[in-house]
Parts: structure tokens; C-alpha cells; sequence
């Protein structure tokens, strides 16, 4: 399909109702295997995209969408972005970017994955299921055995003289085994996120899965106390992930982030930076342009313990009388504009997994937490999860702990951060951000358990 | 939206290289989504998402192919792709659509497509204005409209072909109180399968004072103390403990593979004698309601658990192949994008003997969970969490203060056990529900309910 003669169809048919006007396409196709007991159990494959227009009548951005993407809904597009456009009434103005002078080289499609055979993608899921059910007679099932790849294309085209795509590719493979002993049964999960299909070892995967589920069995709770805490590096990620809107501009603006006129206060202990990295290679998130056509640049968000910037596209830079940081986003062609992180990471610190540990008499290491989509406020920061892990006395593993909660507050934990690991690793939390974090030990967390 | 010409060259080709069964899903779908902050209108988007899901059963395995390309070209091109990962052999077919005659039980009076967002505008300005001055302390309030109109076909070679047209409608409200550095959030959000006539059945600015009213309560609690005790649930949308405890260990999606705690044990006893637990996809106009699910059964009332006896899980047709049951109507997807499988409708736990004021003047030390947030669940596990929204502690009979940052845990099981009050006020609530077939409407209900001990996490420590 030629996108270009589209979007310039629709800029010349629009023109009598809107000033200016950009075109936002988003196409993806992927496949998914899925294998139970030996047999795929479930394949899947998709291809599919939608287009967004955007314009301006009387200094007011209306938006539409379609999934049928061709001329016939041209006139709907127009009518209904100019309809919503109408009754806009929020004071911040909204513009369509005329574009970087420069953009960075990136290259985030690995030929590489695209070459792959089929048959060595079904080989590689089946093998991992069969290999974690061969290495214990614990294992009593393997609850998901999946593996997917995609690859993703982004056109964006504007009257101001943007004309802009770029595409990617990654895949995902992800294994949850059952471990069962008597009635007590405990899942162990394992997962690789990568666009280098020699990165996915199943021998490892299985391993990892295996003896974490394994390792479970047996668990009980814990009396409830404060206690120091060592976070796994992803689940760490991942509650960080959970907190990106705090870093927004937008939440900030609107009195939705406690972070409001806190540049350049300490916020955290010195050996903390949180850093949104555009150009990380092998990142899921990693492009040169954001998605209103401005370059993206490398920065700090929390350099030293620092609040250093918040993240910013035209809407709110404008706002506050600086230049777009490159956030720019549009979640998906059925979205608005928005703010969100490229590539975001806790940098790693100097201390090795087994120091971390090692440094706890008594306390506890986190390896999961669930309940993040709700017990997690972003404006308060409280947060109060359900977690599970195990006990640590005298600087070695004790037991599995489950049935536990942790509550604290985000602006605290992040005070009380002691020291931070040196296994950076990385994954895909909420909203599909692609997050990074190593081993966390947190000084004091409030437990609940007996 | 497809001819059957197109429609059944579609399924010859998802059949042309074996497997037994072949199904296609159209959708065409209507959205608008408008968001209010601080009383202006920030965001007005509407669209329409169309496309095809292709589905084949070879056996127990199933292949999923969805295209945004409709051409009878390509859907046979994206069926033959679909068809090539099969390696078993040709069967005969021959298709004799037999179109069932369709019921309606959520009929629409305005369809929202008909309503000027000018008419949405205003009702969202009414439920802002109405959280704004509900009180000083409230500093923020945004409200989001949204409705939707979505257009389905399915047909498979078993000869179904049905249609059906799916209008919902909803509104939310969230409300911030701020205070001395500290901010805590009330939302309410009603919904319905219903048209625009949904904003005369329920009073917007109910809606608005409810979110503000619980984001200034919360704005003044201490934190939770943390331990295990009798924790007392509100009717309504209380009802999500059933949901994430019991209701997705019922789904065939975890049962039929033998991994779900609720394994085996039909006409069990699993839950205390007070509980009976429903899941009913037909009641009028609800929020979960279909006429049929989205693999063209018609949904029904399940008694899931009767008396405290397990009586029925939900299933799906791919599932209840390997089960070797029927599908309950229950399959769902959230689009075309997803392979539908076994999923709730309207859950709740059917009404009981107590009121809710003896289930407190009967606690001596507790929690009153008055608003329950979202949660989640481990379905091997039963483990299960969630947040509560607005809560307050009970001690000696009586509330005795508001309290936040409350979450609840355990197992579903075992607390379906622990009910020892079911209340005569059973109400429901809406929500969405996310699981391997994406993001799907569902109620949740329940009467007000006391659970003998549950694990309460919170900030405040042991007390």
C-alpha cells in the first residue's frame, strides 16, 4: 500500500476543514506457538495495523482512527477528527512538529530473526517443554510453553513536511511450570525477551523455571515486621515499570505526580540513576524518533539520587517553556498523544548478587510480586503487593516464603535503597515499557504475613 | 458484512489441508473515548476497528490467524497460511449455514453513534462539576466516556451462522483529594449494555460525589495495620473476590489442563454451605451480558457452586473437547485480534440471610472493605490479592475509622471456606476483566459477606 498517496489524499480532502494534519500508521505481524504435552497447542498468526489522522481547526487537535486502511474511509477520518477537534477546550495547545533537523542512526531489525525457520521455532518451544519435564519428578505439568516473535512498522507523515518509518522485530519466549509435592503445588516461571534468536537457550530456561518452582514448595509465611529486602533484578523492573507516569510531564502538570517542583532534589539515595536510554542496543523501545516526529536523546531522569528532568513531548515542553525530551507517544493509532519512556533502566551498581544477600541477617528476597495493576497508586506512591520469595538468615537462603504482602510508599523505598546489584536485566512491564533493573536492597519494607 | 459465498471459500480453504473444524469471526466496531481533566475537554478520539479472526481445530490443537484485509483474496490467502501448519489429512465438508434465530436480551433505545458528542460533553461537565464541589479537599477530577458499538458475524462448518450487535456504554469518574503533601484517589465508574438512555436510568451526579467521597476519606485514614483477622466485604463490587479467588479457577482454560486448583472436583464440597456462586451471561442490559458468546453459543445462567458443592466450570468449545463437555456458553475475546476462550460474564455470589449491620456488630476486631480495587490470581496456586480502595477498621462492633493502603491475600479456596456471613443485599459492579483472550466487560457481584480471617497487608505494621 502506498501510504505517502494516501495521506496526501486525505491532506488535500481535509484542508477545508483543518489547517494542518498528520497521519500516524502502525503495522504489526507476528506469530505465536504454544505447546502442551508435546503438540502445538495453539498457533497463531497476525498481520494488522491501523491509521490515525490528527488535525487542526481553530487551534484544536482532533483525532480518528481506522483499521480499514484505504480510501473508503477517507470521509469518516476528516468528519469524525474534525468533529472531536470541536469541542476541545483544555488550554494546552496541542501542534503538529515540522520535524529534528538531524536523527540518529539506529538499527533495531535483526535480519537475523526474520531467517529463522519456522520448524526451528516449534523445535525450540517443544524442547523446552520436554527438558522441564525431564529434569524432576516434582514437575507436575508445564502451564505455559510459549513462544512469539513480531515485527513492527511506523510510518508517520504531516503537512508541516515529516515524512518518517522505521520498523523492529523481537521475540518472546516464556515457560510457567507446576511443581506438586502432596497437596502444595508452586509455579516457577522463565522468560527471554530478545530479537537475537540465539539468545533463547531452553536447556537454561527450563532450569531456571524448574528449580525456582521447586524451590517453592514447602513455602509458609512470615511474621509480620519490617524487614530488609533484596528485590530480584526484574521484579524490581517491574515496579518501576509501574511507576513511569510519575516521571510524566503531563502527570506532573495536571497535579497527578508527587515529583511536581522537585527537579533537583535529592529524592533517592546518591547511588541510585534511572536513565531512558532511545538508543540501547537490543532495546525494545530503542528508535530515533518519537512519535511526533522529534529525535530522542539519552538522559538521566534520576542521576545520583537526583531528580534531573521530567519527560516531556511538545504539548507539555511548551507548557513550560522548554524543548520536547523525545517522549513523544502514541500507545497505539487508537491513542492520543502522550508521554512515555524509551528504553528506561536503574543503572547497575558495584555489588554482586551474593553481596547483596550476603548482607542481610535477617530479612527477605523478593523474587515475585503480583497485584501491581492495582495495588499500586501512582499518584500517592503507596503501593501494598503480594509477594513471595524467600527468607534470608545470616547472609544465606533459608526457606520460601509466600502469603506475604509488602506495603511502603515508592518516595521512600526509594530513600531507603542501600545498595544496588550488578545484574542489570531486562523486561516488559505494564504498557509494554521495556524496563531495566539489577538487584535492589532495600533497607526496611513492611511485611505482613502471620 | 461478509457474503456466505465469501464466507464459506473461506472455511474450504482452513479445512483444505485437514483439521475438523473451521470458524470465522467478523467484527466491525464503533468507538468513541472523550476525557475531561480539571473540567476541559482534553481528548476526543473516535474509530472503528474492523477485522477477521480465522480459527481451526485439528483434535485438541487450534490455529489462529487474524488479517485487517477482508478481500475474499486475502481471507482465503491468511486461511490457506493458517492451513499449512497442519499436517493431517482432508476431510469431506459440506456446508448448510443454519442461521438461528437471534434473541435480544439488551435492547438499545440510543445508539450512541446517534448522540452529538456535544450531548457527551455536557453530561461528562455534569459529573465533573458534581466531584469538584463536593468538597474543598478535592483538587483533581477526570472523567472519561466512553461507548461502543461492536458488529459481529461468526460462522463455522458445524453450519452456525449468527450476528449479533453489542452496544455498551459507560462513564467514569476519578476523583483526587489532596492534603498536606499526600493525595489519594475515589473512582466510580457504572456501566451498562446498554445505549445512551443508560444516563437516565442512573443520576450522573451520584456518580461524581460517590468518587469524590471516597477519595476525601481515604485523604484523612491512617494506614492500614497489617495482620490476619475477619475482614467484612460490601456488596457490590466486593464481588471481585470471587472473581479473582473461585471464578477464574472455574474457566475451562486452566481446568482443562488439569492445571487449576478446582481440578476434579465436581459435586465437591469447596466452598462453606452459606456460598452459592453464579455466572450468568443473559441477565437484561448488563455490563457482561451477550446474547451469544463470541463463538456463536448462546450464553446461560451457571450455578457454579450451589450450597458450598462445586456444580459447573465455564467452557469453551476448544476446551470442553478435551474435557469432554459442552461449551456453557462462555467463550470470549476481546477482539478479533484474540482466540476466544472460557471467561466470565456476570459473576456474583448469590444473596444470603445476614445484613451487613450484624456482620459488624458481630466483629470484634476487623476490616470493613467498603470499596475493593482491582486484583489478580494465580490459578495453579489459588493465591489471589487485591487492593482495597476504601476500608475502615471495626473494633468491638462498630466502625471505628477509615484506613488505606489495605490489601487482602490468600487462597481461593480455602477463603471460600472462611465465608461465615452472606448478606441479603446482593448488588453488582463493573469491571474489565484481562486474561489470555484480552480485555473483556464483565460484572461482578456479591452481597456483603464476612470472611473469617484473611491476611491484611498494610503499611501500618502490626498492631
Amino acid at each position: 500500500m502506498d501510504y505517502k498517496k494516501l495521506a496526501n489524499d486525505i491532506f488535500e480532502q481535509g484542508k477545508d476543514k483543518m489547517e494542518e494534519m498528520e497521519i500516524f500508521i502502525q503495522k504489526s505481524k507476528g506469530i505465536e506457538i504454544k505447546v502442551f504435552n508435546g503438540e502445538i497447542d495453539k498457533y497463531s498468526i497476525s498481520e494488522s495495523g491501523g491509521l490515525s489522522l490528527r488535525g487542526i481547526s481553530n487551534e484544536k487537535m482532533g483525532y480518528a482512527y481506522t483499521e480499514k486502511i484505504d480510501e473508503s474511509s477517507i470521509d469518516m477520518l476528516i468528519d469524525e477528527a474534525f468533529e472531536n477537534g470541536k469541542y476541545i477546550d483544555s488550554l494546552d495547545k496541542e501542534n503538529i512538529f515540522a520535524g529534528s533537523d538531524k536523527y540518529e542512526e539506529v538499527d533495531n531489525y535483526n535480519e537475523g530473526l526474520n531467517n529463522v525457520a519456522l520448524e526451528d521455532k516449534i523445535e525450540f518451544v517443544k524442547n523446552l517443554e520436554k527438558e522441564a519435564l525431564a529434569i524432576d519428578n516434582k514437575v507436575f505439568a508445564v502451564e505455559d510453553c510459549v513462544y512469539e516473535d513480531f515485527e513492527r512498522n511506523r510510518y508517520l507523515i504531516n503537512t508541516k513536511g515529516v515524512d518518517l518509518s522505521d520498523k523492529s522485530n523481537g521475540a518472546f519466549s516464556y515457560i510457567s511450570v507446576i511443581a506438586k509435592e502432596g497437596e502444595d503445588t508452586k509455579t516457577g516461571l522463565s522468560y527471554r525477551i530478545s530479537n537475537d534468536f540465539s539468545k533463547f537457550n531452553y536447556k537454561e530456561m527450563a532450569k531456571e523455571a524448574v528449580e525456582e518452582a521447586i524451590s517453592l514448595l514447602g513455602a509458609t509465611s512470615i511474621k509480620s515486621n519490617n524487614y530488609p529486602v533484596v528485590f530480584k533484578n526484574q521484579i524490581f523492573a517491574e515496579i518501576i515499570g509501574a511507576f513511569i507516569p510519575v516521571f510524566s510531564a503531563e502527570e506532573v502538570q495536571k497535579g497527578l505526580s508527587l515529583l511536581k517542583d522537585k527537579i533537583g532534589t535529592k529524592l533517592a539515595n546518591e547511588k541510585l540513576s534511572i536513565v531512558d536510554d532511545p538508543f540501547l542496543k537490543g532495546g525494545f523501545a530503542t528508535k530515533a524518533f518519537d512519535d511526533e516526529g522529534t529525535k530522542t536523546q539519552y538522559k538521566k531522569i534520576i542521576d545520583n539520587g537526583v531528580l534531573n528532568t521530567y519527560l516531556h513531548n511538545w504539548k507539555t515542553a511548551e507548557k513550560d517553556g522548554i524543548e520536547s525530551t523525545g517522549n513523544g507517544c502514541r500507545t497505539s493509532y487508537k491513542s492520543s498523544l502522550s508521554i512515555f519512556p524509551t528504553n528506561l533502566y536503574v543503572e547497575k551498581g558495584d555489588k554482586t548478587f551474593d553481596e547483596l544477600i550476603g548482607s542481610i541477617d535477617n530479612g527477605l528476597y523478593i523474587i515475585n510480586v503480583a497485584g501491581l495493576h492495582s495495588g499500586l497508586n501512582t499518584v500517592s506512591g503507596d503501593y501494598s503487593l503480594s509477594a513471595y520469595g524467600y527468607e534470608i538468615e545470616n547472609g544465606k537462603i533459608k526457606r520460601p516464603v509466600n502469603q506475604i504482602t509488602i506495603a511502603g510508599n515508592l518516595y521512600e523505598t526509594l530513600m531507603n535503597i542501600e545498595e544496588i546489584g550488578n545484574d542489570l536485566s531486562f523486561t516488559t512491564a505494564m504498557g509494554g515499557a521495556f524496563v531495566g533493573s539489577p538487584s535492589v536492597k532495600i533497607k526496611s519494607i513492611s511485611v505482613a504475613g502471620e | 458484512m461478509l457474503s456466505n459465498k465469501v464466507i464459506e471459500n473461506v472455511l474450504y480453504a482452513a479445512l483444505s489441508k485437514g483439521g475438523d473444524f473451521a470458524e470465522i469471526f467478523v467484527e466491525d466496531k464503533y468507538n468513541t473515548n472523550m476525557k475531561l481533566v480539571g473540567g476541559l475537554l482534553e481528548t476526543s478520539i473516535s474509530g472503528r476497528d474492523f477485522g477477521v479472526g480465522i480459527r481451526i481445530f485439528d483434535k485438541l490443537n487450534s490455529i489462529y490467524a487474524y488479517t485487517n484485509d477482508s478481500s475474499e483474496e486475502n481471507l482465503i490467502k491468511v486461511a490457506k497460511e493458517a492451513a499449512a501448519a497442519l499436517q493431517s489429512s482432508k476431510i469431506d465438508l459440506t456446508l448448510n449455514f443454519i442461521k438461528n434465530e437471534s434473541r435480544n436480551l439488551s435492547p438499545v433505545k440510543l445508539l450512541p453513534r446517534t448522540i452529538t458528542k456535544k450531548d457527551k460533553l455536557d453530561l461528562m461537565k455534569k459529573g465533573y462539576e458534581s466531584a469538584k464541589n463536593y468538597d474543598p479537599v478535592i483538587s483533581q477530577v477526570s472523567v472519561n466516556y466512553l461507548d461502543e458499538e461492536q458488529n459481529i458475524l461468526i460462522a463455522n462448518t458445524e453450519g452456525l451462522l449468527a450476528d449479533d450487535k453489542r452496544v455498551r456504554t459507560r462513564i467514569a469518574v476519578s476523583s483526587v483529594a489532596s492534603k498536606d503533601g499526600e493525595m489519594q484517589q475515589g473512582y466510580h465508574a457504572p456501566g451498562a449494555s446498554m445505549g445512551f438512555e443508560f444516563f437516565d436510568k442512573i443520576n450522573i451526579e451520584e456518580v461524581g460525589k460517590e468518587a469524590s467521597r471516597i477519595a476525601k476519606t481515604m485523604v484523612y485514614a491512617e494506614h492500614c495495620p497489617s495482620g490476619v483477622m475477619p475482614v467484612i466485604i460490601d456488596n457490590e463490587f466486593g464481588g471481585v473476590l470471587f472473581h479473582e479467588a473461585c471464578g477464574h479457577g472455574l474457566e475451562a482454560t486452566s481446568v482443562a489442563k488439569g492445571t487449576s486448583v478446582f481440578c476434579d472436583k465436581l459435586e465437591q464440597m469447596v466452598a462453606s454451605p452459606l456460598v452459592t456462586a453464579i455466572d450468568d451471561g443473559t441477565i437484561p442490559n448488563e455490563w457482561g451480558t451477550l446474547n451469544i458468546d463470541d463463538e456463536g453459543t448462546p450464553t446461560q445462567r451457571n450455578v457454579l457452586i450451589e450450597n458450598g458443592i462445586l456444580k459447573s466450570y465455564l467452557i469453551d468449545k476448544l476446551n470442553g473437547r478435551r474435557m469432554g463437555m459442552d461449551s456453557t456458553g462462555s467463550s470470549r475475546r476481546q477482539s478479533y485480534k484474540f482466540a476466544p476462550t472460557s471467561r466470565m460474564n456476570n459473576t456474583y455470589i448469590a444473596a444470603g440471610e445476614s445484613t451487613l449491620k450484624e456482620m459488624i456488630s458481630n466483629t470484634e476486631k476487623g476490616l470493613y472493605a467498603k470499596k475493593l480495587g482491582g486484583g489478580s490470581v494465580n490459578t495453579s496456586t489459588g493465591d489471589f490479592n487485591f487492593a482495597v480502595m476504601e476500608g475502615y477498621l471495626v473494633e468491638n462492633g462498630k466502625v471505628l475509622k477509615p484506613v488505606r493502603g489495605a490489601t487482602l491475600i490468600g487462597n481461593g479456596i480455602k477463603v471460600l471456606e472462611l465465608i461465615d456471613m452472606v448478606g441479603n443485599d446482593l448488588e453488582m459492579g463493573q469491571g474489565m476483566c484481562g486474561s489470555i483472550s484480552g480485555s473483556v466487560p464483565v460484572n461482578v457481584g456479591q452481597p456483603s459477606i464476612r470472611v473469617k480471617s484473611l491476611t491484611v497487608g498494610g503499611r501500618k505494621g502490626d498492631e
